[in-house]
């Protein structure tokens, strides 16, 4: 009997790790949910009716556990002076905006989480730890959550944030929506707080059609259009401004959904494992076939000799 | 035979076509009868109490219901938003000189609203309507007849009633205040003790106006070449030609008047500070109605006007009332040259009956027996009195034919 050579031993052990890792790693990464309901709920952000008084963040600190301090100190209004972003302390912050029509009237705009319809975040998360629920929210699991950032680099609003200062399981932060208040039936934090009903909560439909009503019956007030409506593929917040949303801090985003591209190349090379496993598989079959072809020249060769 | 079954079935398809139609017709009476029966039950006292109450409110049936026989399932009501239906025509003295709002719980108490100073000043800034929007005619409604007290609810297309309330009032008191502080307005709970809140109430109703600052001149720089400056006299508009407020500042933003900072810094105020972006209708809209047919040059100079002066414009000098009284009171309706004689507007100034103390000089037992013409030369009274037809050594501003009258001038209104 021929004794197998430690090459042969190792090619073969190989090819069966492959194997099972693939369909292990398949069983274990959970699928990322996405659930597009027809039902799910968004806010509208009339930005006119803001007046920058920030109990939103107060709120919503308090919501998520942060320390927030005395609501007195919100007051302060000298923290306009720099444009601000969602922090690791701060899931939703109020940036200002100096209006040339009335300088006593300036724009306030909240920003925090789109929750789009088609998020990129939860596209791009390699162990599924950011999934899009039935209530329209995108929430960030931090059991799974491996720190790998490519969220960060995914979300076309700039959003998630990452705890940089902390050496041990630092996680990737965001706003909720307020998942675990829908759950009891609450509203959000934000939207239950604010003293002008800037944020309307309510469902996406009925928001957009609002909207449209504020518009017909504000023509001078509003610009006709909705900001988020369509950005990337729709968004649960919705945005009404008296003028050009890049103005007031927003970007200017294509109609399509972000993870279109990349998802398709991404899931494409992925799929089920079927590529990964088909790639090695045929790897390992090249090794063996030339492998075999040397074993047999050289059993040949000792024949001759 | 064929034909006579044709035509048995034409007449038996006739009759039954003939019956329902008259079925229809049975239908119908009763429900024209039901009509009429509705109409008559409400006869007598009841409909001429109804129509006297309609007549009162200033509607009638149209005004909310778009036919005349709204029934109980069917009330046609004309669709919101009734803007155009808004009759509010109250008077501030009939509204409540304060309103105490408590609605809605939370950390604060109640906020007292100075409604009465509110409603006063509201006809520069759009009238009671800026607050009480779709009114219907009759009693004024509450702002929670429509405004939900709940955040979450079915119906979005309204707001609920804390943030109607805070929309009402935060967009002026925040150019007004330049900052969202709650404590303007509310007071916390826990120092709300009853005792506390009477005072404020106390307060809050026997508060005044506070005392509007207002511009001596405005000069505006205009984009017409021709003549770029245009100075506007303030006071003069508002003291002497006597032009309330309300005719040319309608429907303006609380913030002209209203500015904490400005009232800080007391009289010293430039009022140039901001710029108002308006059509070239609009901004010569209060003037025109009485500068309607002067010509461009009236108002448009090539540099800052000075104050209109009497004694270098018409080469008079006012004195004593003549200060005191309004243009119109001499010229008439029409500014030009007056007759400057004074039995010209005094004409029952005669010998016997004149007081010449009138002029601020009471004359001396010795003038007051003389002819007015010794002094006066020709009855020209516009010209300075002579002493030396008389007196010698006696000359007029120095010597006085009497002693001086201090005169009260009376301030205009």
């Amino acid at each position: 009997m021929k004794e197998i050579s430690r090459r042969s031993f190792l090619t073969s052990i190989g090819a069966a790790a492959t194997g099972s890792l693939a369909i292990s790693a398949n069983q274990a990464l959970s699928q990322p949910t996405n659930i597009l309901s027809e039902d799910r709920r968004g806010v509208l952000v009339d930005t006119s009716n803001c007046v920058g008084c920030r109990s939103c963040e107060w709120a919503c600190k308090n919501a998520h556990g942060i320390d927030a301090g005395d609501i007195e100190s919100y007051k302060d209004r000298s923290v306009f002076n720099n444009m601000r972003r969602p922090g690791i302390d701060s899931y939703t912050v109020v940036n200002e905006f100096s209006n040339e029509k009335n300088p006593l009237l300036p724009i306030d705009v909240k920003v925090q989480c789109m929750h789009c319809d088609k998020p990129a975040c939860v596209s791009a998360c390699i162990v599924g730890a950011i999934n899009k629920h039935e209530d329209g929210s995108v929430v960030w699991d931090t059991d799974k959550c491996i720190g790998c950032r490519y969220c960060m680099v995914a979300c076309q609003f700039q959003i998630p944030v990452f705890e940089f200062e902390k050496a041990i399981q630092p996680e990737i932060r965001k706003c909720d929506f307020c998942y675990e208040r829908f759950k009891k039936g609450k509203l959000p934090a934000c939207v239950e707080i604010c003293p002008l009903e800037a944020l309307t909560y309510g469902p996406r439909n009925e928001l957009i059609k609002l909207a449209r009503q504020k518009i017909k019956r504000n023509p001078e007030k509003y610009i006709n259009y909705i900001y988020g409506e369509k950005e990337v593929g729709g968004t649960s917040w919705l945005y009404l401004a008296s003028r050009d949303f890049q103005s007031i801090g927003l970007p200017k985003l294509n109609n399509k959904p972000a993870p279109g591209v990349s998802e398709s190349i991404q899931h494409g090379i992925f799929a089920y494992f079927v590529p990964p496993v088909a790639l090695y598989s045929w790897l390992g079959a090249m090794m063996w076939i030339t492998k075999r072809k040397e074993e047999v020249k050289q059993e040949k060769e000792i024949d001759y000799v | 035979m064929k034909k006579f079954y044709l035509i048995v079935i034409i007449l038996a398809i006739a009759t039954v076509g003939l019956s329902s139609k008259w079925q229809d017709n049975k239908d119908a009476k009763p429900q024209k009868k039901s009509v009429s029966k509705a109409k008559t039950t409400k006869t007598g006292k009841e409909k001429s109490n109804q129509q006297k109450m309609m007549k009162k409110l200033y509607t009638n049936c149209k005004t909310c219901h778009t036919y005349e026989y709204p029934t109980k399932s069917d009330p046609a009501l004309v669709n919101c938003p009734r803007s155009k239906m808004i009759s509010v025509f109250h008077r501030p003295e009939e509204g409540p000189i304060i309103v105490k709002m408590n609605d809605i719980y939370g950390k604060y108490g109640p906020v007292i609203f100075s409604h009465r100073i509110h409603s006063e000043m509201s006809e520069m800034s759009g009238g009671c309507n800026g607050c009480h929007h779709y009114n219907t005619t009759g009693p004024v409604l509450k702002c929670k007849k429509c405004h939900a007290e709940e955040r979450k609810r079915e119906d979005l297309s309204k707001p609920d009633l804390n943030a109607a309330y805070h929309r009402q009032c935060i967009n002026c008191h925040r150019q007004w205040n330049r900052n969202v502080n709650c404590d303007g307005c509310h007071k916390l709970k826990e120092n709300d003790s009853e005792q506390k809140i009477a005072i404020l109430v106390n307060a809050v109703s026997n508060a005044q106006h506070p005392e509007i600052p207002h511009p001596e001149k405005v000069v505006y720089e205009t984009k017409y070449n021709k003549g770029k400056f245009v100075t506007f006299f303030h006071d003069e508009h508002n003291k002497i030609f006597g032009i309330q407020c309300i005719e040319c500042h309608r429907d303006e933003n609380c913030i002209r008047c209203h500015d904490i900072n400005r009232l800080k810094k007391g009289n010293n105020i430039s009022f140039q500070q901001k710029k108002i972006h308006k059509t070239i209708d609009e901004h010569h809209k209060p003037c025109v109605a009485c500068h309607q047919k002067q010509s461009c040059d009236k108002c448009h100079k090539s540099n800052i006007m000075d104050r209109f002066n009497h004694t270098i414009t018409a080469g008079w000098a006012l004195k004593h009332y003549h200060q005191t009284i309004s243009c119109n009171k001499c010229h008439g309706g029409k500014i030009g040259k007056v007759n400057r004689n004074c039995s010209s507007c005094h004409k029952k100034w005669e010998l016997g009956n004149f007081n010449h103390s009138v002029t601020g000089i009471i004359l001396n037992e010795n003038h007051k027996e003389i002819d007015c013409e010794s002094c006066h030369e020709n009855k020209n009274y516009s010209v300075k009195p002579v002493c030396n037809s008389c007196h010698d050594d006696k000359n007029y501003p120095k010597d006085k034919p009497g002693r001086i009258k201090s005169i009260r001038v009376v301030s205009r209104k």
